[in-house]
């Protein structure tokens, strides 16, 4: 399946500089500590070292721009990066379009017809979903770990997220992330795939 | 004690010393609490920080007792989060911040020589003040986490959480005495400058950040309180104030805050390092910049901790992002700088088996597991997947702030020993406390990863059954009982230690061997 904010491609490479980073870091720790082998450092190492960093810097900072415009620039409304791109035309192009209310403590979703579900939302697998969100208690989040999305939610501001539904049929969970009261804990909805699911076992992190 | 020994040992109080002897066993109560010598007021504020520890550390042994297992098992959610609530703040505000500072106001004086503590009774106000703040928040047990983000921190339960919101103003001038405090001993500095030792420049530092920032938390507790009086309205929507004041307000204070522990943590590292190599640090410079680029960052990148936000413009974002990434320069200069040091000569035997310096080298390795991920975690795009606010968050600032900060307190704490007991830890379960901690706090940090990437919650007292959320979290309890099993060794060795241990040597901690010739004309910061 597509993963919104492309995980797959990335975002694992970022994960894979982070990982060979601490690697070495550690290594070179050990090395400074274990290896028989002593040496004085020339000072100009460092400035090499702090132009390495600068190059990941500058990777890291155009990777993320670019990955989040690109899923900004689907979103018919202007997203938190569209100061940096033109107006996105490519937007629309939904097959679902739900308005979704965060609340003390819960979800409603309201379908394309205006009508109400608690706690659940139902679309067909592979879909390209729009979740318009909106909460005007408390900060919420919103986070739908089979599309590997979150956001937060500020009282009083409308977010726009996309998702693409999972292939397979069954029952995703979406869950707030953010602290909000006594019942955070309990503030999670499905995201129902496919018809007649009806009570499948729970897929919550990687559908 | 009667009246002559109490004289004669406040005159020694005042005379210079930095050789093992048994301060403690020489002090009385009273004096401890109102001696205005530095050794005293530091000595005050560790055990005081520990005792926050173990109350903290407590709380989170609760409620890690209930994430073990899924469902509800032992309380609901308003116990959990007031416990939750506490720990957080004991922790912070009371443990990883004080503790350091106050190792760095025995720290300061002898290191640049000055032998007192200007403006003592700052540094006592600074202590009565969080004193204060620590017993209102024990009898208000509020429920909103340390972070209390408005306008959910307005409407949580209970008669008492506007004790919660005095005891938020409270931290704020506890700190800010603080910072008078070490900016003032740093003025009394009387060499070059450019000679002042690395502690001196990291305590600038430090000051800096609290003198700058704390009005900060201060203005958020105040306003609360009027804001759950009624009085005002800045921080909740419904009545025409906004969330945004709240998050720009609290976090402006929030993101140097967590530098307030790093800062001095950092400061005790490059004062051990060379006294346990006996030799001075590879680069004097390279240690001074990085804590001004540290200190400068540190105010420029606090929106990333409500990333992305789409009121504000993109290329302000992309700003704050791109800065963010840049606090890995003076980070890693510092990393880099402790791994010259360690590798440009040979490590002395009596460095490898002390075990404030085994700590040493705990912390450094934390920093790292825990430094590599910011580099993650500033990215807006992989943020914006599972790291917002899942356990990812938590295992990053456990790494920092119990792995590096909390261990290089243990280290000073240590290398301390002697200097207030006249007595040597015990060596065999110092180790032990070292291994269980390493064990412990990689377990821990490494299980919150996990469960990070698996998009576990943060906050939450119940939660689904799910086999990649209920085994690392049986594991996560497994190393917090690790943790808490070395807290109790710890504090059991310095209270046997005490009457038991062996007489320390005049200096505990000389380089057996001889030191490797150095063409640098900076001293070692140490002495």
């Amino acid at each position: 399946m597509q993963n919104a904010l492309g995980l797959m491609a990335d975002q694992n490479i970022m994960i894979g500089i982070t990982l060979a980073l601490t690697v070495a870091g550690v290594a070179t720790l050990f090395m400074a500590l274990f290896w028989p082998q002593r040496w004085r450092l020339k000072y100009r190492m460092e400035f090499g070292f702090i132009a390495l960093l600068a190059v990941l810097i500058v990777y890291a900072d155009a990777n993320s721009a670019r990955t989040y415009t690109t899923y900004e620039a689907e979103l018919p409304a202007a997203g938190a990066f569209s100061g940096m791109v033109t107006e996105p035309d490519t937007a629309g192009a939904f097959d679902r379009s739900i308005r979704v209310y965060a609340f003390q403590w819960g979800f409603v979703f309201l379908d394309e017809k205006g009508e109400a579900s608690r706690n659940a939302v139902s679309v067909q697998p592979g879909q390209k979903v729009l979740f318009t969100i909106l909460t005007n208690d408390v900060i919420h989040g919103f986070n739908i770990p089979a599309a590997r999305i979150t956001t937060e939610l500020d009282p009083g501001e409308t977010r726009e997220i996309w998702i693409r539904a999972p292939a397979a049929p069954g029952k995703y969970l979406i869950q707030c992330l953010n602290y909000c009261g006594l019942g955070h804990a309990q503030m999670k909805a499905w995201l129902v795939v496919g018809d007649g699911v009806e009570n499948p076992p729970a897929n919550a992190a990687h559908g | 004690m009667t009246d002559e020994t109490l004289r004669s040992s406040s005159d020694d109080l005042r005379a210079p010393h930095w050789e093992p002897r048994n301060l403690i066993g020489e002090w009385s109560l009273r004096e401890l609490l109102v001696s205005d010598d530095y050794r005293a007021i530091a000595l005050k504020g560790v055990l005081t920080s520990l005792i926050m520890l173990a109350i903290g550390g407590l709380f989170a042994l609760t409620f890690r007792a209930e994430l073990t297992a899924p469902d509800l098992q032992f309380f609901g959610a308003r116990p959990y989060m007031g416990l939750m609530t506490l720990h957080g703040m004991l922790m912070v505000f009371g443990f990883v911040i004080p503790i350091v500072i106050s190792l760095c106001y025995y720290m300061l004086p002898k290191i640049m020589k000055t032998d007192r503590l200007h403006w003592a009774a700052a540094a006592h106000g600074s202590y009565w003040t969080l004193i204060l703040a620590a017993g209102f928040l024990i009898v208000g047990r509020p429920d909103f986490t340390w972070t209390f983000y408005a306008p959910m921190s307005l409407r949580v339960g209970g008669n008492l959480v506007w004790l919660g919101y005095v005891a938020i103003i409270l931290v704020g001038i506890s700190e800010f005495l603080a910072g008078m405090v070490l900016l003032r001993n740093v003025f009394a500095w009387r060499g070059r400058w450019a000679a002042m030792p690395l502690m001196g420049w990291a305590m600038l530092a430090e000051a800096t950040l609290l003198l700058l920032s704390t009005p900060l938390l201060s203005l958020v507790g105040l306003f609360l309180l009027t804001d759950w009086l009624g009085a005002t309205a800045l921080f909740d929507p419904a009545r025409g104030g906004s969330t945004k004041t709240f998050l720009w307000m609290f976090w402006f204070y929030g993101h140097p805050a967590v530098y307030l522990p790093l800062v001095p943590a950092i400061a005790l590292l490059y004062t051990l390092l060379p006294r346990f190599l006996g030799r001075p640090m590879w680069s004097y410079w390279s240690g001074v910049i990085a804590f001004a680029l540290l200190v400068v960052l540190s105010f420029v990148v606090f929106h990333h901790h409500f990333q992305p936000d789409v009121t504000v413009h993109g290329w302000v974002q992309r700003t704050f992002q791109i800065l963010t990434l840049f606090i890995f320069v003076p980070s890693t200069l510092h990393v880099f700088n402790w791994i010259a040091t360690l590798w440009q000569g040979p490590i002395p035997e009596s460095a490898r088996s002390a075990v404030p310096f085994r700590f040493m080298i705990g912390s450094i390795f934390m920093l790292i597991i825990g430094g590599a991920t910011g580099f993650l975690n500033a990215q807006i795009s992989v943020n914006s997947d599972f790291i917002h606010n899942t356990y990812w968050i938590p295992a990053h600032f456990h790494a920092m702030f119990l792995g590096f900060c909390g261990q290089m307190a243990v280290a000073g704490i240590y290398y301390l020993y002697p200097y207030f007991t006249g007595r040597m830890y015990n060596q065999a379960l110092a180790n032990l406390h070292f291994w269980l901690w390493q064990i412990g706090i990689f377990g821990k940090v490494a299980m919150m990863y996990i469960l990070g990437y698996a998009y576990f919650p943060r906050w939450v007292v119940d939660y689904l059954p799910l086999p990649e959320w209920s085994g690392p979290q049986l594991w996560l309890s497994v190393a917090a009982a690790f943790i808490g099993l070395g807290f109790l060794l710890f504090i059991a060795n310095l209270a046997i230690s005490a009457r038991r241990g062996a007489i320390a040597p005049a200096d505990p901690w000389a380089a057996s061997q001889p030191a490797a010739v150095s063409d640098r004309p900076h001293p070692a910061p140490a002495e």
